[in-house]
């Protein structure tokens, strides 16, 4: 389980971003968060595994009777904790000039000697586990071009499997669906649900699409001004939508 | 203590605002700029005035001596080894030096500024000073132009790789970070990727440059074809000079044919894995 507790983040202006943003999220669970841009969605996802450091608050992760205390680390620790923390980045992060096996390699670096992962000598087991996320993902076929020559919806797999390859207990979605066309979003967000259910993996999906988040999601955040204004079922109402938008407000500035 | 990979956006230099005032600071270039070539005594006369002797000086550059040529491949041989040699060893040396000098590797501090530092300093020697240097320490011959153009590639070859690695977009790195990676790993596994077809682009056109460097540095007795050239010269063999001189521009318009082939059979292979 994924305990955050009064996270906060003081942008470099001093303007307060998060302000002691609390929840939960259980294994196998998807939570979406919903909320507007330039909210701070992607900065509290980045808070979680460390990429932006929180000014405040604590991140717990419990799994096979241990918890984790993801705060104050660093170096060695800090890698240890980020290997169970898997990000499935907006623009996918990929790394171009390797092909898609490699890229999904690359999520086992973290359990690998530094010396044996700059020899870039992976075992024949870890290249055919890889092989088989990408096959499960639908995407097996793709394995050996270059990730640069995918398409959205293939690279979105391919980050994907990465991220089960990893092995990790969290997985942290940017707008999973956001450059993917109504059909490849939804299978995308299928093959994500499934993901967190076969490995018991707490889930945050940053979206965008209330439909989708009914279809897959268990729970819904909803962010706004800094704090959740909304922690419950994934089955919004418009007027739940409209106060996490804050809809009503631009309405009546339109008549206005 | 930052432990991820993000880049540091380093302040861009501007003008100082008296530059700014734009047409004041065009005039001002060009009357620099004439100024210069005045006083570099710059002379269309005497150019042409010249040319009776240049055209003696080209008539008796024929026909070309080709009986010297078998004994001309050995030096051009040399010319173009030491350039190869001094190409590998400055290459190899600033790959390690550049991962370190890069804003967005994550080194240590030190470590950044003293190979900075270190690439800066050699750079700084033309490769025909060093090669006067180490001619007196080790005697004429080809070891010490190779070496002297092995450092001074590490100045030029150090900065390119450098500012190739910092131009990197920075998500793939982040993203390899994100799982656990260690700072070499995320070398190897994301910056390095991208930045290689830049690498090999940039070693090669400094392999051109040494072959240019290498004839230049035989000049001053320190191996290759160059020291047969100003031998000739000096003796007024013009029409030895004149197979030298083919067999010069021959050297450089295979090396420079053979390394861009080079570089894109290197750029379409797959990484190793
Ligand atoms: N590194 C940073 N430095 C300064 N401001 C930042 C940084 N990262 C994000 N921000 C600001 O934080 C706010 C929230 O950003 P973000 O989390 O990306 O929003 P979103 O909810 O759309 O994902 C934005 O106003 C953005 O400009
Ligand atoms: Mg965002």
């Amino acid at each position: 389980m994924l305990t955050v507790s009064k996270l906060s983040k003081v942008l470099p202006d001093g303007k307060p971003l998060l302000k002691e943003v609390s929840f939960e999220v259980g294994e196998g669970e998807m939570v979406g968060i919903l909320g507007l841009s330039g909210v701070g969605k992607t900065v509290l996802l980045r808070c979680l595994n460390r990429l932006t450091e929180p000014d405040g608050g604590d991140v717990f992760l419990k799994y096979n009777g241990t918890v984790l205390d993801v705060a104050g680390w660093r170096d060695r620790e800090l890698r240890e904790i980020r290997r169970h923390f898997a990000m499935v980045f907006q623009s996918f992060n990929l790394v171009g000039r390797l092909t898609a096996l490699e890229n999904v390699l690359v999520g086992r670096l973290g359990c690998m000697s530094t010396l044996k992962g700059i020899v870039g000598r992976f075992s024949e087991e870890d290249k055919d586990a890889a092989l088989s996320y990408l096959e499960r993902l639908g995407v097996g076929h793709i394995a050996h071009r270059r990730a640069e020559t995918l398409s959205g919806g293939e690279q979105q797999r391919v980050a994907f499997a990465r991220a089960r390859f990893q092995g990790c207990h969290v997985l942290l979605a940017d707008e999973p669906v956001a450059n993917l066309d109504p059909r490849t979003a939804d299978e995308v967000m299928m093959q994500l649900a499934e993901i967190t259910e076969a490995g018991g993996i707490c889930t945050l999906a940053v979206m965008h699409q209330p439909d989708l988040v009914r279809k897959y999601c268990q729970r819904v955040l909803g962010i706004k001004d800094g704090v959740v204004v909304y922690d419950g079922k994934a089955d919004l109402s418009d007027e739940d939508l409209d106060y996490i938008y804050d809809r009503k407000a631009a309405d009546a500035s339109k008549v206005a | 203590m930052k432990t991820s990979i993000t880049s540091t956006i380093e302040k861009l230099p501007t003008l100082p605002k008296w530059l700014r005032l734009r047409y004041f600071a065009w005039l001002l270039g060009i009357g620099a700029f004439v100024g210069a070539c005045i006083y570099l005594r710059f002379s269309p006369q005497a150019l042409v005035e010249g040319i009776p002797n240049m055209v003696k000086f080209v008539r008796q550059l024929f026909p070309p001596d080709v009986s010297v040529l078998p004994s001309l491949l050995k030096p051009a041989m040399d010319t173009v080894l030491m350039a190869a040699v001094a190409t590998v060893i400055a290459a190899t040396l600033s790959l390690p030096l550049a991962v370190l000098a890069a804003g967005n590797t994550g080194m240590p501090r030190v470590l950044r500024m003293g190979s900075r530092f270190g690439v800066e300093v050699v750079r700084v020697v033309p490769d025909v000073v060093l090669a006067l240097v180490f001619i007196t320490a080790v005697g004429l011959g080809p070891f010490p132009g190779t070496l002297a153009m092995a450092i001074h590639s590490i100045g030029m070859l150090g900065k390119l790789y450098r500012e190739a690695m910092e131009e990197i977009d920075p998500g793939p790195p982040e993203a390899v970070a994100a799982v656990g990676a260690t700072r070499l790993q995320v070398v190897r596994f994301a910056v390095l990727p991208a930045v290689l077809p830049s690498l090999v682009g940039d070693t090669l056109y400094r392999f051109d440059i040494n072959v240019r460097s290498s004839i230049i540095i035989g000049f001053v007795g320190a191996g290759g074809i160059g020291y047969r050239l100003i031998v000739a010269m000096r003796l007024f063999k013009y029409r030895e000079l004149l197979m030298i001189l083919m067999v010069v521009f021959a050297i450089i318009w295979l090396t420079e044919k053979g390394s861009d082939r080079l570089r894109k059979m290197i750029i379409a292979e797959p990484l190793l894995r």
